[in-house]
């Protein structure tokens, strides 16, 4: 092996007590994104299992219909847990950049570089993996208690059988490695080893463009081809994958752009500072609430279900079976995006301050009140939270418009639900930004400022 | 210059567990003095330069400026004078990544209530009196290491302090880059009457100070006036 990338677990033990926080925080993201991840599959699985299975006589088959639902929720998850994998693997970046930069002073080639980081995410990828499937198996039997198609799921319907465990345990590491390398080039460093920050680059208008047209796609497909069209089918879950997905393209240029007015009208220095921070990386900023963003959109879509079917359990008992399953199905998917959706900004925000950990430190030794810098960090997150979860919400009812009709703006009760689901999702995502209050506590405590 | 000290520590004493960094230093600063403080690495310059600038509190002896005991101030009061009476130099590092050259210079002023338009106003003119006209607008990462030092010399001076307190400030830089940036802060700390510290191991830049003091093991074991 390598000799230098032979030192990586050195490096990882030699990191001190803010290396194993980042540590822990990657692998447990990591471990939480496998075991939903596991579960979310497994339940699909479940469901094409049973749309196999031989139909009982003078039954109707809506067994289809239940695969199809279970792709949509696949489709409404994969985005979030794909993005909390994300912030895991770029987690204290600025931290690794600085110590890589030292490396390469000494004579590390950038190949090695980047094969130390891959190295590194990778390793926390696979721990986290094997806890991931650890939570898998102790979340099982509770994912077994939800009552579908009347009745409920057995252990060996949600398995995910040992190839679904092993390819999680090769795909998990592997894309963590990937991910921490591809974040390590996007950070140019100088010969002096100073990760340089330089003036944002301008996100292109046409990110809102290209969201645009995959949203207006979904909207054509769901008018003109029928909900039931197998073509239609598969067209309207690709471009809801394409709509969704451009969520988190556009997202990062909407919060730009919020960047921008705030900066305007900020009076004060935590506003300025809030503002600035918000325009300088519009992308981590949607790391910290894009989770809330997607979890808004999966809410928007989901939150009129209760009100779309509305069967006579006595005239239609499988009607009324399909009705309690389709609210139970949201619930679960929503419940699963919020959580996802509170780790991803509980650990984008940990990162953050991880990252600015030394300018935080200085400007908390030339005299600059704590309380400022816990209101900037704060305010960059609360404004651009509400902002997303709502407009994302607003975005779904939209979008869904042609397939659902009016009866989500028209029904009261779908709205307030709505407004209470992105109420509780805010608050939830807020407590989970809180939690780094300590780690800037413990940053501030630091009167021995290093440059690592 | 009023005959008491601006800034004075007396018998001061910090310990680190069974590390003894200061062990009874006494040290006065007159009004607009620079002083230097010289040692090697772990003797215990950086240490002093806390006590006296209310970063740490020391175990034993005093910190007054201008006749105020800064070791009895709280938290709260110590961070509230290191704003107002204050300002800092640090090695590299204290410039916000995100914010343009002339608002992390305005910062400071905002933060003691001057308005953002007055307070960007007053740091263009210190940018443009320190070289720096035409680049407000570049961020930390768009600077030389020099210019970057300027603006930091700009943004502890703009509140207009009673001591400026530099750590290293040369210690990222070239000589003759290292020179220009002492020139600097000397002369406009002197020109605004504001007293200057500057903790350093390079006797080149502890030349540009009125005075300097070498510390070892915690002890001032050396001072000397510079000739004029």
């Amino acid at each position: 092996m390598n000799p230098v990338v032979a030192l990586a677990p050195r490096f990882q033990r030699a990191g001190g007590r803010d290396s194993r926080v980042t540590t822990s925080l990657a692998i447990t993201a990591f471990a939480v994104t496998t075991g939903l991840t596991l579960c979310v599959v497994g339940g699909l699985l479940g469901f094409m299992a049973r749309a196999d299975a031989p139909l009982a006589p003078g039954e109707d088959d809506i067994r289809s219909l239940y695969e199809i639902l279970a792709w949509f929720a696949v489709i409404l998850l994969v985005v979030p847990l794909v993005t909390l994998g994300g912030s895991a693997a770029r987690l204290g970046v600025a931290r690794r950049d600085a110590r890589l930069a030292t490396l390469r002073l000494l004579g590390v080639t950038t190949r090695e570089v980047v094969a130390l980081t891959l190295v590194e995410t990778a390793w926390q990828g696979f721990v986290g993996a094997v806890l991931g499937i650890v939570l898998y198996g102790a979340l099982l039997p509770f994912v077994g208690l939800l009552p579908f198609q009347g009745t409920t799921f057995s252990v060996s319907e949600l398995w995910v059988g040992w190839q679904g465990l092993v390819i999680a345990l090769i795909a998990v590491p592997a894309l963590a490695g990937l991910s921490g390398a591809f974040s390590l080039r996007r950070v140019a460093i100088s010969p002096l080893g100073v990760a340089r920050r330089t003036s944002p680059k301008g996100m292109g208008f046409v990110r809102l463009l290209v969201a645009l047209v995959g949203i207006g796609m979904f909207m054509v497909v769901s008018a003109i081809g029928g909900v039931f069209g197998a073509a239609a089918i598969a067209a309207l879950i690709g471009s809801l994958a394409v709509g969704f997905a451009m969520l988190n393209v556009v997202g990062p240029w909407v919060l730009g752009v919020v960047g921008k007015v705030q900066l305007r009208r900020a009076k004060t220095p935590a506003r300025l500072l809030a503002a600035r921070r918000l325009l300088d990386d519009p992308r981590a900023v949607w790391r910290v609430v894009g989770g809330l963003g997607l979890a808004g959109f999966v809410a928007g879509a989901l939150v009129v279900i209760p009100s779309i079917v509305d069967v006579d359990a006595s005239q239609d008992p499988q009607g009324a079976i399909l009705q309690d399953d389709l609210v139970t199905g949201a619930l679960v998917t929503l419940v699963v995006a919020f959580l996802l959706a509170a780790a991803s900004a509980g650990i984008a925000q940990a990162s953050s301050v991880l990252d600015h950990r030394r300018e935080i430190a200085l400007q908390n030794l030339a005299g600059t009140p704590v309380e400022l810098l816990d209101s900037v960090r704060r305010r960059s997150v609360l404004v651009p939270l509400l902002l997303v979860g709502v407009g994302s919400a607003v975005t779904a009812l939209i979008m869904f418009l042609p397939l659902l009709g009016t009866i989500a703006i028209r029904d009261a009760s779908s709205l307030l639900l709505l407004a209470a689901f992105l109420a509780a999702g805010c608050a939830l995502v807020f407590a989970a930004t809180e939690t780094s209050r300590p780690l800037l506590r413990s940053v501030l405590a630091d009167t021995v400022v290093r440059a690592d | 210059m009023s005959l008491e000290p601006r800034l004075s520590g007396r018998a001061l004493v910090k310990t680190f567990g069974s590390t003894t960094a200061l062990a009874g230093v006494d040290v006065d600063l007159a009004d607009g003095e620079s002083l230097a403080v010289m040692g090697p690495s772990g003797s215990g310059k950086s240490t002093l330069l806390h006590c006296l600038a209310g970063i740490l509190v020391p175990d034993g002896g005093s910190v007054r400026l201008r006749g105020r005991d800064v070791g009895s101030l709280g938290d709260r009061e110590r961070s509230l004078l290191r704003r107002t009476s204050y300002g800092f130099v640090f090695q590299f590092g204290q410039l916000l990544s995100e914010l343009p050259a002339v608002e992390n210079v305005a910062l400071p002023a905002m933060l003691l209530g001057t308005p953002r338009k007055d307070a960007t106003a007053l740091a263009a003119q210190w940018l443009g009196s320190l070289g720096l006209a035409g680049m407000e607008g570049r961020r930390p990462g768009e600077l030389s290491g020099g210019q970057a030092q300027r603006v930091a010399v700009a943004r502890a001076l703009i509140t207009g302090p009673d001591v400026v307190f530099a750590d290293e400030p040369t210690g990222a830089l070239d000589q003759s880059t290292g020179h220009d940036v002492m020139r600097i802060l000397v002369e406009t700390t002197k020109a605004a009457g504001t007293s200057l510290v500057v903790v350093t191991h390079d006797a080149q830049v502890a030349d540009w100070c009125d005075r300097r003091i070498e510390v070892r093991d915690g002890l001032v074991v050396g001072t000397a006036v510079r000739s004029r």
